[in-house]
């Protein structure tokens, strides 16, 4: 078991008249290797979820257990190395760095890990070439498209090579074609073996995942296994 | 991650920001430079009076004394007089004659006027004094004599030069012993003085003394109203003052004539608390504007808290410590300062030399240690201080909650 959740809340202003429960006891076991699709609409806790399963948020209660290890008991140090190199994390709205060109934002992680600045450039250049946007190397993501940018933060989350990848609808600011071709991309991650978590709007995109997980009001009310064609 | 790690993304951060990095070291450098050029300014000319004093030597006592009506005997017979009747508390009395009337000098083929204004740096003056000008002038002799009480007496054509006449008039050599026509008249040189050496005041070096009874001759016989008395010591300056105010009070009164006697002590004292009052004000205006540098980074730093808080989301979502980061920020608020504060220095003592130049004469200014290294300290510490703080507040949300910043 990779991912194993057990009755997970998340509340804002727990207690008060303004109480929101985003995530009302959720469990959820996912296996290494999966290709996971998180829907429902929109407040459901999509988000808060994978937030929290990214480590980059912490529940109110509840169990978390990630490879074996208790990540809500973690410390800093430990949850930065996670967050480094067990989970690369790819946000609807790309979150670069915007006074770095796109090399640099892809070597942030790799620095971060503390890999040697011999391999530093080309591990990040070979992530770059993997969404193809190796010849864009040396452009800052404010001379980039939408598209060209999410790739750009795709070859930040893989250039450590984590073995879980999570995306909060990643395509959801592009047009159809560039959604695709991102989409192709984490496809691609999967075969290779990587955990793929992805939340999405578009139903076209979860009819061709082979789990998805449906949450409403911060409860998971169907999580179904399907055939899919492009395996 | 390592230092070296964190110095590399410091400065990537702050090359790649350039423009709020410019506007932090701005603030300090107008800070930092201002605080060191009015300082130094301002300890240049206290430097400069005091030089000044000293140059003049303490314990002078000034008297001005002006009658309308000569009655029996001049003043200065009488303070001659009374001045020699205190020989436990004064040293000397002097009339101090600065001719202002035309005067030609002559040595050999070189000639000069003492209304020679256009290169007034170069004019020679002539002075008439007695036989204890030197003494009353802090004047040190080079070689010869000094006037005598006979040369006074005989109105002997003799002189002593100042180090800067001597210089214009015989270049090097020795001129005691030689003949120089003032007027026309010849006047033997019978000594000449060393440079007082102070910058800016040529005019005591550029000098010609004769005995004080050419007065007659030379000066139109105007009366004589100026006199300098030095006295033995700083108490013997303080009862000389008031027993010649009262020997002067004696014949001077306000129908007949005025008198003032003070001396260079009291000068001395009231400069130094108009320098202390300079420095008090142009103090508290360096002071403002390295606060308002200070203000500057403050602000540059507080504006851009969410931008940098939402950069620090990102940093940490991928995997960065927070340790990292507070040490990234510290190094990056730590180098633009000390750059801003190095760069505010040098153009500081670049200014100071600058203002030395033009508004002292040529003085070489160097700010002072304390004050430079304290304002230097100040902004640094301000832009660190302002630099961390969103770094430390950032950087112990929860990253999303870092990314959520607006
Ligand atoms: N910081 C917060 N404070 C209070 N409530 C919050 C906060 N963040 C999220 N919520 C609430 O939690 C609920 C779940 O939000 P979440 O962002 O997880 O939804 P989502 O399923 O991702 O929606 P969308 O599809 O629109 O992105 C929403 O009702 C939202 O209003
Ligand atoms: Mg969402």
């Amino acid at each position: 078991m990779l991912i194993d959740i057990k009755d997970l809340y998340k509340i804002y202003n727990e207690g008060q008249e303004s109480e929101v429960r985003a995530l009302d006891g959720v469990s959820l076991q996912i296996d290494r290797g999966e290709f996971v699709a998180i829907v429902g609409a929109s407040g459901s806790g999509k988000s808060t979820m994978m937030n929290v399963l990214g480590c980059l948020d912490v529940p109110t209660r509840g169990e978390y257990v990630l490879n074996g290890t208790s990540v809500t008991s973690l410390k800093d140090r430990d949850l930065a190395r996670i967050r480094n190199q067990e989970i690369g994390f790819i946000f609807q709205g790309y979150n670069l760095l915007q006074d770095l060109n796109a090399l640099d934002n892809v070597i942030l992680p790799l620095i971060y890990r503390g890999t040697s600045i011999f391999e530093r450039e080309e591990l990040a250049m070979a992530a770059l070439a993997r969404v193809g946007m190796d010849d864009r190397a040396h452009h800052r993501p404010s001379q980039m498209s939408g598209g060209q940018q999410q790739r750009v933060a795709i070859a930040r989350a893989i250039a450590t090579h984590p073995p879980i990848i999570m995306a909060d609808e990643p395509t959801g600011a592009l047009d159809s074609k560039t959604g695709r071709h991102v989409l192709t991309i984490l496809r691609q991650l999967y075969r290779e073996g990587t955990t793929i978590l992805l939340i999405t709007h578009d139903d076209g995109i979860a009819a061709t995942a082979p789990r998805v997980v449906r949450l409403s009001d911060g409860k998971i009310i169907s999580d179904a296994h399907q055939e899919v064609d492009w395996l | 991650m390592n230092l070296m790690q964190a110095f590399k993304m410091a400065f990537k951060s702050i090359a790649a920001k350039k423009m709020r990095s410019f506007l932090t070291m701005l603030g300090i450098i107008i800070g930092v430079a201002s605080v060191v050029i009015m300082v130094s300014v301002v300890q240049g000319q206290n430097k400069r009076s005091m030089e000044y004093f000293e140059a003049m030597g303490d314990n002078k006592i000034q008297v001005y004394a002006y009658q309308r009506f000569e009655t029996s005997g001049s003043v200065s017979g009488l303070l001659y007089e009374y001045c020699l009747g205190m020989q436990d508390l004064v040293l000397g009395v002097t009339p101090q004659i600065d001719v202002w009337r035309e005067i030609t000098i002559r040595y050999g083929a070189k000639s000069f006027n003492t209304n020679d204004w256009d290169r007034w740096e170069d004019r020679l003056s002539v002075v008439l004094g007695s036989d204890q000008y030197g003494v009353c002038n802090n004047y040190t002799l080079g070689s010869g004599r000094e006037l005598s009480f006979l040369d006074i007496d005989k109105s002997n054509q003799v002189c002593v030069l100042g180090a800067g006449a001597k210089a214009k008039l015989f270049d090097f050599v020795d001129p005691v012993g030689e003949t120089i026509f003032i007027n026309n008249q010849p006047f033997l040189v019978v000594g000449w003085y060393e440079s007082i050496g102070l910058d800016g005041w040529n005019e005591l070096d550029n000098m010609i003394l004769l005995p004080y009874t050419f007065n007659r001759t030379l000066n139109d016989n105007q009366q004589i109203t100026q006199y300098v008395v030095k006295a033995k010591s700083a108490a013997a300056t303080t009862l000389s003052i008031a027993k010649l105010k009262a020997f002067l009070g004696g014949f001077i009164t306000d129908d007949n004539g005025y008198y003032d006697v003070s001396s260079n002590n009291d000068w001395a004292n009231q400069m130094q608390e108009q320098n202390l009052m300079q420095s008090l004000v142009l103090g508290a205006i360096a002071g403002i504007s390295l606060l308002v540098g200070g203000i500057g980074i403050m602000n540059i730093m507080l504006v851009t808290v969410t931008e940098r808080t939402r950069e620090i989301g990102i940093r940490k979502a991928i995997g960065a410590e927070r340790k990292s980061i507070i040490v990234q920020f510290l190094i990056e608020a730590a180098v633009i300062c000390g750059i801003g504060g190095a760069i505010g220095i040098t153009l500081g003592c670049m200014g100071a030399l600058i203002a030395g130049k033009f508004l002292l004469q040529g003085m070489i200014l160097w700010p002072s240690m304390t004050i430079t290294v304290g304002a230097f300290t100040f902004s640094v510490v301000l832009g660190v201080v302002f630099g961390l703080y969103p770094a430390i507040k950032a950087s112990s949300l929860q990253p999303v909650e870092a990314l959520r910043a607006e």
